[in-house]
């Protein structure tokens, strides 16, 4: 099964490592392209290049050695100015690190890499060789003596072990040691210099070495979405990280806060025989008052604590984006800019993960469909460079992120006329629609602007799946745009996912808890203030008409009697208001999901101080029962209520 | 086997790698690891004494392990110290560089425990007929 025995931690620890040192090395060839001068750029990108490869030597990662050693060479002649970083160059470089986390893909499910794709090999070698001034040693493979004794006699001269040397001189050509470790050779009479530099690969042997310019290599492996390493990395998307880094200061306060809570425990254990052996004065009452509320407070804190082990930058999610904005511009003829911010804002660890893809296809969204081309934008007296912004930050108890693009902005006209040609709302539902509502239109199942789908508008995957994969995070997107000046979304999140705050509504004495976030206001029912309009009830709020929806009728029960208060509730398409008997206050729910069994409307369970089970109702499930069942989705349905 | 309470210093930007190494000196029976970062953080460590042996990696951030270790030489305190130099490279420049710069050893990446417990065997050898 596994290419590494016993080395799996081993491996695990590697790959998280230098997938955080290759996403670094993306966004400073990304940087590279405008400053490719940087000589502080081009060594932390050679030094990256060079890490990795020295880890892979250790889990005999042979092809991930010899990809990394020759782009790492590359770079060593871009450093010393020996070579010029060309768009051909830097087509091949970026196809490299393609490579490479290919095989970080391949490695993560167990197996060695494959090689490497030849035409990158080729590319990377025609590089070294073909357009360098001067090679650093001779081509051909065969063993050229002379360097040999003269390095020995230097060696000799300055003293060191020589045996020590030699072994270390010989051991290690990395195309040569595709066996488990490095075995020494033994000494021999003739020194051979290993340059892998300049070696052609066996496997490219026949491959064009001497073609013009490397661009034919580099920008076919750019552009063909086809192929096995892509196969590879859509495994690698499928595998989930399942280690984490946790900042020690914050085990530290874990650790610690959990030694409080024994403490506590100990003293609660010895109240208990006080009190058990018939002690029950003020005094012993008092210390069982207070050691409770201790641990209250500690058992807060300390979930608060465990919590913040989980949250992460979602700076390292971000770091991945400007490499593929500006891949994709650069196949669009595009000129863009990420820029990014708040990339220190910390969001809980599985939020991040389900983030990568909605993330992924706004950005190419705004790449592909929200900037224009250059000319066109020169011709609107914009700058030719767009600007896509991505950034984080918290608000409350929220998590906000934005991708804002300076492009051409939405038409709501132009997006009714679409959905309506595509058949997915009627012309009549399309002049109900406010500007917002329209806009949301693209949120619907079916409503793919582009009729071709390239690899560049993403995997097929639509707006809905977007806004589907934010609603499963309890989240919600919602898009501001003009015409003319660009597009934001807008997408915002629960802090976590664990822990959901909820409102208890009574029915009856029956309590059920209502996600606190959907809430907007509590207010009572005054049944003469009800106006029925088109045979529904509603009420007015502050000029706006709400429709009146007893939950008793959402949970078919029927009930006669009207509701006493309304809960004033708002989800991402519609505003409405429930109506209860009572409440029973917030909490702070621990979900608890029900296993094998769902029923309709249900989101899961939790448990009240007082053991009393509840259940956490999900007012989306719930909703899409009443009214007539239209396939479009809430967009249209907003319209029932609106 | 020299002493296996002698207190290593294992510096490597990479996590990955110096977890190698501690694991290697382990297997050796070395426990006593400690490990630094980058040359800046492995010179402060080695100020403040205690450190027996230096093993380094050679390409690192803000200093080198050259650096270190020419550092390392001309402080008076610390130039006794043996020093394994660390590298992915074999190339001839560097080795001899290395030796210049007066390493006690210099190992090419990877390599096995035995690879790592013959060097230090023969630094060991040698500190003892200096």
């Amino acid at each position: 099964m596994s290419d590494f025995g016993g080395m799996e931690d081993l491996l695990q620890d590697f790959l998280q490592e230098a997938h955080d040192l290759l996403s670094d090395v993306d966004n400073k060839l990304v940087d590279l392209e405008k400053m490719p001068d940087d000589r502080g750029l081009l060594n932390d990108i050679f030094r990256g290049f060079h890490t990795v490869k020295g880890g892979a030597g250790f889990l005999n990662a042979s092809e991930l050695v010899t990809l990394c050693h020759l782009t790492e060479n590359l770079f060593d002649r871009l450093r010393n100015g020996e070579l010029e970083l060309t768009p051909e160059l830097m087509d091949i470089i970026m196809a490299a690190t393609k490579g490479v986390r290919d095989m970080f893909g391949e490695l993560g499910q167990m197996v060695q890499p494959q090689p490497a794709d030849p035409a990158v090999i080729a590319g990377l070698h025609s590089a070294l060789t073909g357009e360098a001034p001067q090679p650093v040693a001779p081509a051909p493979p065969p063993v050229t003596p002379a360097p040999a004794p003269a390095a020995a006699a230097e060696i000799a001269a300055s003293g060191p072990d020589w045996s020590l040397l030699h072994t270390a001189v010989t051991g290690v050509e990395p195309k040569t040691a595709p066996q488990p470790q490095p075995v020494p050779v033994a000494p021999s009479a003739e020194m051979r210099v290993a340059e892998p530099t300049v070696t052609p690969a066996p496997a490219i042997a026949g491959q064009p070495v001497g073609q013009p310019a490397a661009s034919p290599f580099g920008r076919r492996a750019t552009d063909r979405p086809g192929g096995q390493p892509t196969a590879a990395r859509r495994v690698e998307e499928r595998t989930r990280e399942n280690t984490i880094r946790v900042d020690t200061s914050r085990l530290d306060q874990v650790l610690n806060l959990s030694g409080e809570i024994g403490l506590t425990k100990n003293r609660l254990t010895s109240l208990r025989a006080d009190i058990l052996a018939g002690k029950n004065d003020s005094e012993t009452l008092h210390a069982l008052d207070q050691a409770v509320s201790q641990l209250d407070l500690l058992v807060s804190d300390l979930q608060n604590s465990v919590m913040k082990t989980r949250m992460q930058p979602i700076g390292r999610l971000f770091q991945k984006y400007p490499r593929i904005a500006r891949d994709l511009a650069r196949q669009l003829g595009k000129d863009v800019e990420l820029v990014l911010a708040g990339e220190d804002t910390e969001v809980d660890k599985t939020m991040i993960e389900d983030l990568a893809d909605p993330l992924i296809h706004l950005i190419r969204n705004a790449v592909d469909h929200g900037v224009e081309m250059p000319l066109d934008r020169q011709a609107a007296g914009k700058p030719q460079k767009s600007l896509v912004r991505l950034e984080a930050r918290q608000e409350g108890d929220h998590i906000v992120l934005i991708i804002a693009d300076d492009g051409k902005g939405m038409s709501a006209e132009r997006i009714r006329a679409k959905a309506i040609e595509k058949g997915l709302i009627s012309e009549e539902e399309a002049n109900t629609l406010d500007e917002r509502q329209s806009l949301n239109l693209i949120f619907l199942p079916g409503f793919s602007t582009k009729a071709q789908i390239s690899d560049v508008s993403g995997r097929g995957v639509g707006m809905d799946v977007v806004k589907t994969n934010i609603q499963k995070l309890n989240g919600s997107i919602e898009i501001r745009s003009e015409p003319g000046k660009g597009s934001v979304f807008i997408i915002s999140l629960p802090l976590t996912l664990a822990i959901l705050p909820v409102l208890l509504v009574l029915l009856g004495e029956q309590p059920f808890a209502l996600p606190l976030s959907l809430v907007r206001e509590i207010l009572p029912i005054e049944q003469n203030r009800i106006q029925e309009v088109g045979g529904k009830e509603t009420l007015v709020v502050r000029g706006e008409v709400l429709p009146v929806i007893p939950l008793s009728r959402l949970l078919g029960w029927g009930s006669d009697h009207c509701p006493e208060y309304g809960v004033f509730m708002q989800t991402a398409e519609r505003s409405f208001i429930l109506g209860v008997d009572s409440f029973a206050g917030r909490d702070d729910a621990v979900i608890k999901s029900l296993e094998d069994f769902r029923p309709k409307g249900v989101a899961g369970v939790t448990t009240l101080s007082n053991g009393q089970i509840v259940l956490i109702l999900d007012m989306k499930e719930l909703l899409s029962d009443l009214g007539q069942h239209s396939e479009f989705g809430s967009g249209v349905r907003a319209l029932d209520f609106a | 086997m020299a002493d296996p309470k002698m207190k290593f210093l294992v510096v490597d930007d990479f996590s990955t790698m110096r977890r190698i190494v501690r694991n290697l000196l382990k297997e050796l029976g070395y426990t006593n690891v400690d490990e630094a970062e980058d040359g800046v953080i492995a010179l402060q460590k080695l100020q403040s004494g205690g450190f027996e042996f230096v093993v380094t990696d050679w390409n690192m951030p803000n200093m080198d392990g050259l650096t270190l270790l020419q550092t390392i030489r001309a402080t008076p305190h610390l130039k006794h110290l043996p020093v394994l130099m660390i590298t992915a490279e074999a190339k001839k420049e560097n080795i001899i560089a290395a030796a210049q710069a007066g390493a006690s050893g210099y190992i090419v990446k990877p390599f096995t425990a035995g690879t790592l417990s013959e060097k230090l065997t023969k630094i060991f050898e040698k500190m003892g007929k200096a």
